[in-house]
């Protein structure tokens, strides 16, 4: 009987069965280093716009704006917590577009001191970035927009004051005539996407309504999504009543030295209003109308308290 | 007789064989074990550099944008407004009310100090304030620190009128990276 056959020598099969073994725990490693490299990369380019975006909220400017250009093309994903005590936290976390895929989004970067707005994920390579003080009655924050470059706004009937706002600041994906048509539309009057009702003070959007009290407040709505507006908000209304009681402490340190503020009392009643919002909507005209009365007697005091 | 020797003897080199084939491929795995930490271990300096390079870039914006966050600015209280104006009787406050801003703002420490008209150092408290030069907001073990000079104002009260006083002072940030 002839049988015909590879002979396999024990020592071959051995070096070829650890060989293999070899070069499967080499390629997972390769595998592994990249992922981690590409997570290093997306952790430490979040904390860096997290930085970055430090500038925009120094001075005293109505609305300032700047843009972010990254080199690859990038999902910023903004998630709001507003669970985490005191301040509740803003967290960004990243993902890039890596050999037409993209990278895992597992870290996320935290900031207490942050409020940003925007669609729950702002995708493209370019990013503009505006900054506006909210005032309540005195500044809580500079909250921040963020929009992608390749979203663009068509803002063609707002009032005057926005658009001489919006027109100033220059921002490439907002327009204020000759819309495009794959632009989102912003109307202040009839109906369309985001639809802005200036005297009720709402947005509607998605079918939901984000009540605001300001301008800066106004653009929030229309740049977030309604999720990250109410988190977000609620976050502000809670830096809101700790600043409230630096300015009551502030007010019993003036009037020791015989200058009375004259608001501290309406600050208490404006703080156990504040600690009442639970959602935009109990943002109403008594809430507003005290912020104003507020504003407008410590605008008037000789000891003003900011 | 012959070829049981024979067979043993063959036996034996191929043991042999094995026995090296084995040290080889330890070896290897060694060396590639070696290489892999060397690896790990310069991916993880790197990365713990830039994490502290990071943390210093913040440091270093954050003292510009902390005199112009609400919980220390003037805002209009002492006449117009102004970048880097640090109001002392608000930041009192802030110090009486730290427990609630602990890691806010991501540094280790905060300090505010007059630099003029210069004196010894006195810690204000709520007892020495404002007769003292150094405000000590939060104070932890720190390793790099900047600052930013600030103009530190408050309301004073003499001979029956309040009028605003304002001093030199360095708003200092440190962080332990």
């Amino acid at each position: 009987m002839n049988k015909k056959g590879v002979e396999f020598s024990f020592t071959w099969l051995f070096a070829m069965i650890v060989g293999m073994t070899i070069l499967f725990l080499a390629i997972y490693a390769v595998t592994r280093i990249t992922q981690t490299e590409n997570t290093v990369i997306d952790a430490s380019t979040a904390k860096q716009i997290g930085i970055l975006l430090n500038p925009l909220e120094t001075g005293f400017e109505s609305a300032k704006t700047t843009s972010l250009i990254l080199p690859k093309e990038t999902r910023i994903y903004n998630k709001c917590d507003n669970r985490t005590e005191p301040f509740g936290r803003q967290v960004i976390s990243l993902s890039q577009k890596s050999f037409n895929k993209w990278t895992d989004t597992d870290i996320d970067v935290g900031f207490s001191n942050k409020y940003i707005f925007s669609e729950g994920f702002v995708e493209g390579k370019k990013f503009y970035v505006f900054s506006k003080p909210f005032e309540f009655p005195f500044k809580i924050s500079d909250v921040i927009y963020i929009t992608s470059a390749d979203k663009k706004y068509c803002f063609d009937d707002a009032p005057e004051d926005i658009r001489d706002e919006l027109s100033s600041l220059g921002q490439e994906n907002i327009y204020l005539e000759n819309c495009p048509e794959e632009s989102a539309k912003v109307c202040f009057s009839g109906g369309c996407d985001i639809k802005v009702d200036y005297s009720s003070r709402y947005v509607q959007k998605f079918n939901e309504k984000m009540y605001f009290a300001d301008d800066s407040m106004m653009y929030a709505a229309i740049f977030s999504e309604p999720e990250i507006y109410e988190c977000q908000l609620k976050r502000l209304m809670k830096r809101g009543e700790s600043l409230i009681e630096l300015y009551n402490g502030k007010a019993d340190i003036v009037s020791a030295k015989g200058c009375d503020s004259g608001v501290k009392n309406e600050l208490s009643v404006l703080g156990s209003m504040i600690s009442d919002v639970k959602n935009s909507e109990n943002i109403n005209t008594a809430v507003v109308e005290t912020v104003e009365d507020i504003k407008n007697k410590n605008s008037v005091s000789l000891c003003k308290l900011w | 007789m012959q070829t049981l020797v024979g067979e043993k003897m063959k036996n034996k080199k191929a043991q042999l064989k094995i026995q090296q084939m084995a040290f080889m491929l330890m070896a290897i795995t060694l060396f590639f074990a070696l290489v892999g930490m060397f690896f790990l271990t310069l991916q993880v300096s790197r990365i713990r550099e830039s994490a502290s390079s990071l943390e210093e870039k913040n440091a270093l914006l954050l003292v510009t944008k902390l005199a112009n966050s609400p919980e220390f600015s003037c805002g209009n209280s002492f006449g117009t407004m102004g970048t880097s104006c640090v109001d002392s009787d608000k930041v009192m406050a802030l110090k009486n009310n730290i427990g609630k801003y602990k890691n806010f703002w991501g540094a280790s420490s905060i300090e505010i100090r007059k630099i003029y008209p210069l004196s010894q150092s006195v810690e204000c408290t709520s007892s020495s304030y404002p007769n003292c030069n150094l405000i000590k907001i939060t104070d932890e073990e720190i390793t790099s620190e900047y600052s930013n000079f600030v103009s530190l104002c408050r309301k004073e009260f003499s001979d029956g009128e309040t009028y605003d006083k304002c001093e030199l002072a360095r708003l200092m940030v440190g962080y332990n990276g």
